[in-house]
Formats: C-alpha cells, sequence, structure tokens
C-alpha cells in the first residue's frame, strides 16, 4: 500500500495554526456584572462586538465551580462568541466540555498582556471644531503631534494639516485639506466604502475599514501629491488626485 | 500686569535657557522691569548662562515652601539694572513645585515686574506643564531638524490645552516660533530642514532665528548673555527677536546664504 494519497482525494488536512485571539479574563464570576461592563463596552466600541471569537480565561478566579453556562449566554447576547475556556480547576473543565468548548491549560504568566491597557490620548481639546449636520465633524486648525481628533459617527474634514504622531480618526471618511504627515484611520467601525483625501500625502498610516499601509508601503512617486484613498478587494488603493 | 512668557521646546538642549537668559536681558537692556526664572528644579543651568551662580542663596522651591520670601530669593544682574533672575533648586526635584506655589509667586512678581520669563525644564512632564501652566505667551525654541520640529508640535499641542487660558477658555497662549542653531550652509546642503519646511509644519508665527555661532557656545561658557556681545550675530538676531516681541517691525536676517565676494566668484569654478 502506498503511502502516497492524491491530494484530491482528501477531505481535510490539519495545520497548525496561531490565530489572534481576543481572551477575556474574567476578574468576577457573577454574570450580572459582566453583563453591565458588556453594555457599557458595547455602547463605547460596537465595531468589536461582530461574533467576535473569545477566549474565557478564568485563571484569575479562585472559584471551583462558575456559572460557565449563564457567562457564556451574556457573551452572547453581546455579540462575543465563547470558543473555549482557559484554567481553572476540573469541573470548569468538564463543564467546558459539556457546553461544547474547548479547554485549554493556564497560560505560564505573564505573556498575555492587557489588551485594553492603552495609554491615555489627550484630545485636542482647541478648538476650532463643529459638528456637521451629517453626523461627522469639521475640525480648523493643525492636528499637532500627540493630538487625536476623532468622528465616531460620521465623516472627519480637517482644515490644516495633521502633523506627523498626531491621529484622526472617523466612521466614515476623513478629508484633510492640508498636508496629512500622521496617522489616518476611516471606516473604524468596518464601513468598507470610505475613503481618505488630502492635498498633500506624507502619512504614516493609512487605514480603511482596518486595511491598512505604513509609509514604507506608500509608493514613493505619491508622496507629497494629492490623492485618494480607497479599498478595492480588500486592497488599499491610493490614487493620485491632480 | 506682567506679561508672563514661557521660553519651551521639548526637546533637551536645543537652547531654551540660553534663549531665555539672552532674551530676559535684552528686554531688560530696552528699559523694561524683567525676571527670568529657572523652573528646571534639579538641573539648573540657568544661574550659570547669567553668570550669578556664585550669588544664589534661596531659590524659587524655598519661596513656594514658604522657607524664604521672594525679594530674598531674587538675584539683582549685575550688568543691567532692571534685570532680576530666580533660581531654581539644585537639590531638589520637580515635584518640590505646586500649582498654588507657581501661582503665588507669579501673582507677586506680576505687580512688580512687566515681563516675566518662564524658563521651562526639557520634556512634557510635570516641571514643564507648571512652567507653561500661567503663561500669556510662549516662545517655542526649535532647531532645525525632525525630532527638534516633532517635538514642539507636541508642545505646541499641550499648549492649546493645558494651560490656565486653555482651560478657562480664554484667549489662546500667544505662540512664537524661535528657531536657533540656523545653519544657512548646511541648510543649503540638505544636511537641516530649511526655515520654510519648519514654518509650514509648525504653523505659527516666527519671532526670531538664531543663527549657529560661536558666540553663544563662548556666551554659555563666559555666563554672559549673549545678548551684550552687540558684534557678534547671534547677539544681534536675539536683539531683532526682542524687538519683534515688543511689537515692532524687523526684517529677518542671518537666514541666507553669505553671498560670495568677487574673487571667490570668479576662482571658485562653481556654477553659483
Amino acid at each position: 500500500m502506498s503511502l502516497k494519497v492524491d491530494r484530491a482525494d482528501m477531505a481535510f488536512t490539519f495545520k497548525g495554526g496561531m490565530l489572534p485571539m481576543t481572551v477575556m479574563e474574567l476578574a468576577s464570576a457573577d454574570p450580572e456584572r459582566i453583563r453591565e461592563q458588556l453594555s457599557g463596552k458595547l455602547s463605547q466600541s460596537p465595531a468589536f462586538f461582530q461574533h467576535t471569537p473569545v477566549v474565557l480565561s478564568v485563571e484569575k478566579l479562585d472559584e471551583p465551580h462558575l456559572a460557565l453556562e449563564r457567562i457564556c449566554a451574556v457573551c452572547r447576547t453581546h455579540k462575543l462568541l465563547p470558543v473555549a475556556v482557559r484554567g481553572g480547576a476540573d469541573p470548569v473543565k468538564q463543564s467546558a466540555w459539556a457546553l461544547g468548548l474547548g479547554w485549554f491549560p493556564p497560560s505560564d504568566g505573564a505573556r498575555a498582556r492587557a489588551l485594553e491597557e492603552v495609554p491615555p490620548v489627550e484630545t485636542a481639546t482647541l478648538g476650532a471644531s463643529e459638528p456637521a449636520a451629517s453626523g461627522g465633524r469639521i475640525y480648523r486648525g493643525t492636528v499637532r503631534s500627540g493630538q487625536q481628533v476623532s468622528a465616531p459617527d460620521g465623516d472627519l474634514v480637517v482644515i490644516g494639516a495633521v502633523n506627523a504622531g498626531a491621529e484622526v480618526l472617523a466612521a466614515g471618511s476623513i478629508h484633510v485639506y492640508g498636508a496629512l504627515r500622521g496617522r489616518a484611520l476611516a471606516g473604524i467601525h468596518g464601513d468598507t466604502e470610505a475613503g481618505i483625501f488630502c492635498r498633500e500625502l506624507h502619512a504614516e498610516l493609512l487605514s480603511v475599514a482596518g486595511n491598512y499601509k505604513r509609509l514604507e508601503d506608500i509608493d514613493p512617486h505619491l508622496l507629497g501629491s494629492s490623492v485618494q484613498v480607497a479599498l478595492r478587494d480588500a486592497q488599499l488603493g491610493i490614487t493620485s488626485l491632480a | 500686569m506682567a506679561k508672563i512668557i514661557v521660553v519651551t521646546s521639548g526637546k533637551g538642549g536645543v537652547g531654551k535657557t540660553t534663549s531665555a537668559a539672552a532674551i530676559a536681558t535684552g528686554l531688560a537692556l530696552r528699559g523694561n522691569k524683567t525676571v527670568v526664572i529657572d523652573f528646571d528644579v534639579g538641573l539648573r543651568n540657568l544661574d550659570l548662562i547669567m553668570g550669578c551662580e556664585r550669588r544664589v542663596v534661596y531659590d524659587l522651591v524655598n519661596v513656594i515652601q514658604g522657607e524664604a520670601g521672594l525679594n530674598q530669593a531674587l538675584i539683582r544682574d549685575k550688568r543691567v539694572d532692571n534685570l532680576h533672575i530666580l533660581p531654581a533648586s539644585q537639590t531638589r526635584d520637580k515635584d518640590a513645585l505646586t500649582s498654588e506655589g507657581v501661582e503665588k509667586v507669579l501673582d507677586t512678581l506680576g505687580k512688580d515686574f512687566d515681563y516675566i520669563l518662564c524658563d521651562s525644564p526639557a520634556g512634557i512632564e510635570r516641571g514643564a506643564q507648571l512652567a507653561m501652566y500661567y503663561a500669556d505667551e510662549a516662545i517655542v525654541v526649535t532647531n532645525p531638524e525632525v525630532s527638534s520640529v516633532r517635538d514642539s508640535d507636541r508642545i505646541l499641542g499641550l499648549l492649546a490645552s493645558k494651560t490656565r487660558r486653555a482651560e478657562r477658555g480664554e484667549d489662546p497662549v500667544k505662540e512664537h516660533l524661535l528657531i536657533t542653531r540656523y545653519n544657512a550652509t548646511r541648510v543649503d546642503h540638505g544636511d537641516m530642514l530649511n526655515l520654510e519646511d519648519i514654518r509650514e509644519i509648525l504653523a505659527i508665527d516666527l519671532i526670531g532665528l538664531i543663527p549657529e555661532s560661536e558666540a553663544v557656545l563662548r556666551a554659555s561658557n563666559q555666563g554672559v548673555p549673549v545678548t551684550h556681545d552687540d558684534n557678534s550675530d547671534a547677539g544681534q538676531a536675539y536683539m531683532d527677536t526682542v524687538s519683534r516681541l515688543l511689537g515692532e517691525e524687523v526684517p529677518l536676517r542671518f537666514h541666507e546664504l553669505q553671498k560670495k565676494s568677487l574673487l571667490s566668484r570668479m576662482f571658485g569654478g562653481g556654477r553659483r
């Protein structure tokens, strides 16, 4: 019997893979407290909660029995999809399996860093910013290094430059009537139709709906010119406006 | 009421203290009663640049903590009548400064002086934030290099948000750009950013341009602010800066390459 198997005959192959996965580190086993916190988070960043797979980590909890089923239900109503449990005693492992979830042994310590520990950002208070009718925002002035200007519900128009080290974000499109030297993230809630437009391109980072290009990836011929950036076939396309 | 001007930059070593000393001297020479305060607690330098390091008894921290009166800590400049220095403490750190203490010192000085210059420490932490907090105007010192320009940009952001004027919604702090260590030859060779690039990125009014000069180094080491050296290019450039600060229109100097002489043009063989 030959070991050589025709690939077409195989129903599947196993592959090892490293997938990015959000770990939900539980500090409380109380489903009500978890529900409260999730509701708050959901309104802050709805883009995150789109049937996102999560691993429930119970390492920090010192409780042999957990209301795992209720915790999972809370997660699902908030569009989080628990796929596995990490850590916990034997009863926890058994109930995870009973719920059709995987079980991982506890992590070896400090490897996992908290995703949410983002350093506080100074939001630009100066200014000259007014809400537009569309739920967007018009910002007049230079967005300086270290500042962040965002339009969480619509388009962002900057009448001025966005300097290196500054960040502009919008749920919709971003228009910069000046030089764009910092980071511009359009479509932050997943709008793939959003675009970025600027008078002079030197951007550190361009992103539309999570698809990004760094300065290094940008065709040097386009630097310094006025361009539009749009998503085409899941690729960021940059074209000259001149 | 005195005008409070902070001399700041974000980045260290760009010439904040040199500029604070030179501009304070210039303001006093022009007849304004001026005091310059060193906010760099723990890394005191202003006294050296002003040449009064041997006469320091009490300092800003002593005054704030009630250990000395303001008049005991103020040092009268030997060369110019209207000029006083309030030194920083070398043995303490920035945590010894309190917001209320600084406000009280500035209020008291404000009754006697026309100009209060605050020489900010580098960085964007407590010391730098306290130095700028009560300012009416800011002189942002920048060298013609990318890191300095970016740090100045960051400081401009803080001036627009972390000052008393910003927090109270008053008229914003008036921002001035002071470019120091400008070397027209190296700019021409592309080793340094040029004037227009810096102005475009920072988008604020230029109050002065100080050429890179041997006179500055000499002045610092001798403890005589370069403004006194009126034969030097840097001394003249600081005096121009002071005139602009006082609202006069003075044409910009020292930013263009020196024209070559006829002889060097004839024998230099170059295109220009």
